[in-house]
């Protein structure tokens, strides 16, 4: 643990090198030459932007948040739900199956205008279709995760008198635990694209809003500090998930007892 | 007591064993050996209740198998090992007698690890350890369970040559001690003669005891027998049934 932790250090070193090389170019390009700043505004601009009205980009982060976050659940739970019934029933899965896997084909984000028209301009919009949006990942990852488990471990419980419901606890779900996971990182992902666009299409609040009017206004630096907070912001949603991940897996390795 | 009779499995119209009569003794050590496909498995399977006959009937101790499963009397022993490979090999050990609702002993898990020469091995994950160490860790979670009846399908067909002989006298050993009944299904006429009190012979289309041999080796016994006269003169034998078996 210690030694991945210092590998991890000195690792950081040149991610973060590069970062500084980028945005020193960057800064460059805006000094050495004449192109305007409503063009490419400098770094300095954009973290002015940030600094001078911290509320605004605060509360449309929280904005878009609540939506990944409503959405995402929605979409989370259904498709865990969703992946139970398509493992566990035969009849239901030859149903519906093969939709789920064409389905994937359709550009989702091509369905968000025509969810407002069924849902208006409230939030229902962004929630549908981000719980739209992060469905599909978790149901074919998790169903593809439940049918992991092989045969012979089940019928090693059977053998001794488990019941089903115990196999399903303690060979299923830990089969299908790296499928889910797998699932929910590329979920949590498209969430934030999916309240981005929902946001455009809607333009209510948000950090897409924000992207969307510093756009309308010609004003790159509010644009570029709106995308920052996003980029933050979908790296803490994505690092939420990488620690549930390992809460959850050593959570399974301590089950049964460690010594 | 393991009794079947007339035991019939037929998948949709394939019939993969046929009547098969036999009775196992509380304690004995019996081996089936036969080509592959005559239904060894199919047969084991259906003695421990993992699969329903279409016809006939098992009863071990007078019970149903599923009854025997409830009560943690049956312990399987698969070729593939079977080991959840979250689980350290001593919890592998513990998990599946919990499985049976049977309240886990941490010490006699241990013990059995260190008989089965898996010392040191306690928390090493099924990843990190060798084919053969795999299969003593799913040998030793089978006597953990404490079940009485033991079956094991080509436990060993996984393994070199070398770590086939060394398990084979460990679970004489075992058996010996435990006083376990043990069914021990193998493709190895050689294994089938050094294991086995007696040695079933199957041959298939449709699977059915052809000969049944009562083996006359001493015991305990090591791999010191594969030399002798008793021993190759009985592995002649069963080959030879089971090559006139194809004639
Ligand atoms: N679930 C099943 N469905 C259909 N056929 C099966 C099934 N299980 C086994 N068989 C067939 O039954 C025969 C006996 O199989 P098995 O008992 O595994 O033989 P063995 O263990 O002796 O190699 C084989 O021909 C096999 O293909
Ligand atoms: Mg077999």
């Amino acid at each position: 643990m210690n030694r991945r932790i210092r590998l991890a250090a000195t690792d950081a070193i040149y991610p973060a090198a590069a970062l500084v090389a980028a945005v020193a170019c960057w800064w460059a390009i805006t000094v050495v030459t004449d192109v305007p700043s409503f063009v490419l505004p400098p770094p300095d601009a954009v973290l002015a932007r940030l600094i001078g009205n911290p509320e605004l980009y605060a509360i449309n982060a929280w904005y878009t948040l609540e939506k990944v976050v409503y959405g995402g659940l929605v979409g989370i739970v259904s498709g865990i739900a969703l992946a139970a019934f398509v493992a566990y029933v035969p009849w239901f899965r030859r149903a519906i199956y093969p939709y789920l896997v064409t389905v994937r084909v359709l550009p989702k984000l091509a369905i968000a205008p025509l969810l407002l028209i069924y849902l208006g301009t409230g939030m229902g919009t962004a929630i549908v279709f981000i719980a739209m949006i992060t469905f599909f990942p978790l149901v074919l990852n998790t169903a593809a995760g439940l049918d992991r488990a092989p045969a012979r471990h089940r019928e090693l419980l059977r053998s001794v008198g488990a019941g089903p419901l115990e196999r399903v606890r303690y060979v299923d779900v830990p089969y299908a635990i790296p499928g889910v996971f797998a699932g929910l990182k590329q979920s949590v992902t498209l969430a934030v694209v999916g309240a981005v666009v929902a946001e455009w299409v809607v333009a209510d609040n948000g950090l897409g809003f924000l992207i969307l009017m510093g756009s309308e206004n010609v004003s790159p630096d509010i644009m570029l500090a709106a995308l920052l907070v996003l980029l933050l912001e979908g790296l803490l949603l994505y690092g939420g998930v990488v620690a549930l991940q390992r809460g959850v897996d050593s959570w399974l390795d301590l089950e049964g007892g460690g010594s | 007591m393991i009794e079947l009779d007339d035991l019939t499995v037929t998948f949709d119209d394939f019939t993969a064993i046929a009547d098969v009569d036999l009775r196992i003794e509380p304690e004995e050590f019996v081996t089936i050996v036969g080509p592959s496909g005559c239904g060894k498995t199919t047969l084991l399977r259906a003695v421990g209740g993992l699969q329903e006959p279409t016809a006939g009937r098992v009863r071990i101790d007078d019970r149903v198998p599923a009854a025997a499963q409830e009560a943690g009397d049956i312990g399987f022993v698969f070729q593939q090992h079977t080991l959840f490979p979250w689980k350290s090999a001593l919890e592998n050990v513990v998990f599946l007698r919990t499985m049976a609702d049977k309240s886990p002993k941490r010490e006699k898990a241990h013990a059995l690890l260190r008989s089965m020469g898996l010392d040191g091995f306690e928390e090493a994950r099924p990843s990190q350890l060798s084919g053969g160490m795999k299969q003593r860790v799913a040998i030793a979670r089978a006597l953990h369970l404490g079940a009485d009846v033991l079956l094991m399908d080509e436990p060993f067909g996984e393994l070199d040559e070398i770590t086939r002989d060394e398990l084979g006298a460990e679970i004489r050993s075992l058996w010996r001690q435990e006083r376990k009944t043990i069914v021990f299904v193998t493709h190895s006429v050689p294994e089938a003669v050094f294991l086995g009190e007696r040695c079933v012979v199957m041959r298939d289309q449709p699977g059915r005891i052809e000969a049944t041999f009562d083996i006359d080796l001493p015991t305990p016994r090591d791999t010191d027998v594969f030399g002798s006269r008793a021993f190759q003169e009985q592995v002649a034998a069963v080959r030879q049934t089971l090559h006139e078996s194809y004639e």
